[in-house]
């Protein structure tokens, strides 16, 4: 599947040595890259005051509202500040599965968010679908989006997410994403190769068909 | 003029406003339309499927003239999961863990609603312990779903502190979930025949401590928000919906007994231990947002009333009906017992025993009324399961209750009537 | 909507000599599945629609405590209109509509199910009718609007079709979806194989 296999991905999005070249710290326009240093300093301070996207799809949203809340506590953490609007925020937090209908509303509003930004995919149903294996749901929103960390659970209890928080905060202070710095997303050009490579066997097929139909 | 003068006035005049005839509720929900600044053309407003209203997924599309909202188009099934077509590959104890993602606020209901539906086609009987149980666990989730209700609600009119308030009260009683069952969120505790498992040691204790606990919160939020003149003049005459209204549009719940029907199939129809209970049905006469929340707050410390009954006479017993053909055996037999591992291995496996029928039966989730039925052709997996929801017919009924206010009046009346997504994309 | 003082409810009680009749009579034609009763008001409501519309109710079932009736397509709108308007049926509340497929029953392999409430006596109702493929129904939304949502879907998941409804379109999925997913020939994860069920085009 793919370009090469599905290893390539995380290869692309975890490893030292590929941190320089794709995932790394912020290109500016003209090939200058800032040094790392000061991205460093960056990223401390960013690291405290994550805003992600208020964007809870179903329960897994109900254990992020009571991560919000008194017991469990973000906002000493710097991130109560869940934002409406996903230019004003520095992530997605994708709590709960995704149907083919909101697919390209997640897509939208993940390309609305500005750079850099993380995603947290939550609860099974965000990693791959869950138990819902229908004809409507997407199997992991990594299909769409790239995503940096999974938290799993059905729902994940707060305390989990918030160790995936901690996770997405290590992240911000190296400044890592999981989308290259030229802006390509990985996934979307796995799934890309993927549909041309199910034409081309569309095509295959018909024609293998039609010689045999012809021999027939 | 003081706060006690302000207080007693607000008193006085829901004295006299106690029971308004329709035509009264009607004149009434006319003169907004009559006050409302309009322009003369129509603007067209999305709102949604992305807004901070967090009830989820909710798409409507508004055309606005000045203020006034003329006409709603609601789009639904941005959480549809087919979750019908899954239960007819699922056997009977299967669909269980599914129908908690249902209303994921108030699981166990969800739970308790497709188990009664079960047991109805099967034939059942729940041992009285199991009643007892389940009663205790129904009434708990209704609990968390009010409060969290009243939380998300006053959120949407504004205030931040008030969501951190509702949501420490919520965590008690999601403490007690996590005793019962070790979930928080999505409980699958219900089985057919009964519940998964028994009260732990300890648990009459907390669930005391809780349900003494609740109504002195119930009292501080009546003092907080009741009187709060903000939120009585964003929710007074505001989203009046009759009780004719209600019958066309299937509007149940809360929301029908704000508009003056004592309907409540706790009585109506009682299931489980209700019939053995007293407690009184939450009325109000106004339909309007205001006694939407007069209704909820009184359902939570009728609730608590509830509960205490259920532990004060909890039988003894099987909390699981000794039914090998339809129940699974108790867990801690199977690995004892050869009956029991026949028995869980046959349920298991195979599934359960059902006749060729089908069934409805309603029950009343905290949200209103949820009717599921069930047509089986006599496998272990049924042929054709519907899951009613009350969020469904509420997501409808919006157009309806929302055309004829004012856009900022939107979003305290789809909060009051209590939609969930998930329960209304299924 | 019809709405019932306590003397009127207590006036259709008591029955006469040929309304004893009447109830032996459709207790003899229902088909009693198990040994469960029916309540009072509903043997009443039973009668009266056995009165009104004899042959044209094709099959009564009693089960677990449960009135179903199969009417015809072409009697689907006058049974339900007289449901909801007879004084001892008063069905109020459409509690549930709902489409079904049984591949079984090559002639009629769809079905249609309504639920019906009254809220003045507190008794419910069942009336199913079959369809072929491709065979409308008329659309129940000018006697219960509630019924809106549940045609549409049934329309979408089933491919049935209701004559006169005000917005028969999809409700629950996206414009792009084929096919119609609640028949049993559909396969449950969806046509189109691969992670991602379709491709993601279309407005926003």
């Amino acid at each position: 599947m793919g370009i090469g296999d599905w290893r390539s991905l995380y290869r692309q999005v975890g490893s030292q040595e590929e941190d320089e070249v794709l995932g790394g710290p912020v290109i500016l326009p003209g090939g200058i890259a800032l040094p790392v240093q000061i991205e460093r300093v960056l990223g401390f301070g960013r690291s405290f005051s994550f805003w992600p996207l208020l964007f809870g799809l179903a329960c897994c949203a109900i254990e992020m509202m009571a991560l919000g809340g008194p017991r469990f506590d973000m906002a000493r953490f710097g991130m109560e500040a869940m934002r409406a609007s996903p230019r004003q925020a520095d992530g997605m937090i994708v709590a709960g599965w995704c149907t083919t209908k909101m697919a390209p509303r997640v897509i939208r509003l993940y390309e609305q968010i500005p750079d850099p930004k993380w995603v947290l995919a939550m609860g099974s149903c965000a990693i791959s679908g869950n138990i819902w294996d229908t004809y409507n749901v997407v199997q992991g929103i990594d299909s769409l989006i790239p995503v940096d960390v999974y938290v799993p659970g059905c729902p994940p209890r707060p305390e989990a997410l918030w160790q995936g928080l901690e996770m997405i905060r290590e992240r911000i202070k190296k400044s890592r994403h999981a989308y290259d710095g030229l802006r390509r997303i990985p996934a979307r050009e796995i799934l890309a190769q993927e549909m041309c490579e199910q034409e081309m066997r569309e095509q295959l097929t018909r024609q293998i068909r039609g010689e045999r139909k012809g021999n027939a | 003029m003081s706060e006690q003068q302000v207080q007693d006035r607000l008193q006085e005049q829901s004295t006299l406003e106690r029971r308004p005839t329709s035509e009264e509720l009607k004149e009434r929900k006319a003169r907004t339309r009559r006050r409302v600044p309009r322009t003369g053309e129509i603007l067209t407003l999305s709102m949604g499927p992305q807004h901070p209203s967090t009830h989820g997924v909710y798409r409507a599309e508004l055309d606005l003239d000045g203020e006034l909202v003329v006409a709603v188009r609601p789009e639904i099934g941005n959480l549809h999961r087919g979750v019908e077509k899954l239960c007819e590959h699922r056997t009977y104890h299967q669909i269980i863990p599914l129908t908690d993602r249902l209303d994921y606020i108030s699981s166990f209901a969800m739970n308790h609603a497709f188990c009664e539906a079960a047991e109805k086609l099967m034939g059942v009987e729940v041992p009285p312990r199991g009643r007892y149980i389940r009663t205790i666990a129904h009434e708990l989730s209704r609990i968390a779903n009010h409060i969290m209700w009243l939380g998300v609600h006053v959120m949407d009119l504004g205030t931040q502190t008030f969501f951190c308030i509702c949501f420490r009260d919520r965590e008690y009683v999601l403490d007690l979930f996590e005793m019962l069952c070790g979930a928080r969120l999505t409980h699958s505790y219900s089985r057919i025949g009964g519940v998964a498992k028994d009260l732990p040691d300890g648990f009459d204790y907390h669930c005391r401590k809780v349900i003494d606990f609740i109504p002195k919160r119930v009292a501080e939020y009546e003092r907080i928000i009741k009187h709060n003149r903000i939120y009585y003049k964003r929710t007074k005459n505001v989203g009046i919906f009759t009780a004719e209204d209600c019958y066309a549009w299937r509007v149940t719940g809360p929301t029908l007994r704000a508009a003056g029907v004592p309907r409540d199939l706790r009585k109506d129809e009682p299931y489980a231990a209700y019939d053995e209970v007293e407690f009184e049905v939450a009325v109000e006469y106004n339909a309007d947002v205001y006694d939407r929340f007069l209704v909820r707050m009184k359902e939570i410390r009728e609730s608590c009333k509830i509960i205490r009954q259920c532990l004060d006479n909890l039988p003894d017993g099987p909390f699981l009906a000794p039914d090998a053909g339809h129940a699974l055996p108790l867990k801690k037999n199977v690995l004892r017992d050869p009956a029991a591992m026949i028995q869980d291995f046959y349920q298991v496996f195979h599934g359960p025993q059902v006749p060729k029928g089908e069934v409805y039966r309603a029950i009343e989730v905290p949200k209103g009324e949820m009717g599921v039925y069930i047509r089986s052709e006599g496998g272990p997996k049924p042929a054709r399961v519907r899951f009613s929801t009350p969020s469904f017919y509420h997501g409808q009924a919006v157009p309806a209750l929302v055309e004829g206010e004012m856009l900022a009046d939107v979003v305290a009346i789809f909060a009051s009537v209590d939609i969930v997504l998930g329960d209304c994309d299924r | 909507m019809p709405s019932f003082s306590p003397d009127e409810q207590a006036a259709g009680g008591g029955l006469a000599r040929d309304q004893a009749h009447w109830l032996a009579s459709v207790r003899k034609e229902l088909i009693w599945m198990d040994n469960s009763e029916l309540p009072v008001s509903l043997m009443r409501a039973a009668v009266r629609l056995r009165r009104r519309f004899g042959g044209r109710l094709l099959e009564g079932r009693v089960f677990r405590g449960e009135l179903s009736y199969v009417v015809a397509p072409a009697d689907w709108l006058r049974v339900l209109a007289f449901c909801r308007d007879a004084r001892e049926l008063a069905f109020d509340q459409l509690d549930c509509l709902l489409g079904d497929h049984v591949p079984e029953r090559t002639e009629a392999p769809f079905q249609v199910v309504v639920h019906l409430t009254s809220h003045t006596y507190g008794h419910r109702l069942r009336v199913k009718t079959f369809l072929a493929e491709g065979q409308p129904l008329p659309s129940v939304t000018g006697l219960w609007p509630s019924a809106g949502f549940d045609e549409r879907e049934a329309w979408e998941m089933y491919g049935i079709v209701f004559e006169g409804h005000p917005d028969l379109r999809r409700l629950l999925l996206p414009d792009d979806f084929e096919g119609f997913p609640m028949r049993k020939d559909f396969p449950l994860q969806g046509i189109i194989g691969g992670r991602v069920r379709t491709r993601l085009t279309g407005k926003i």
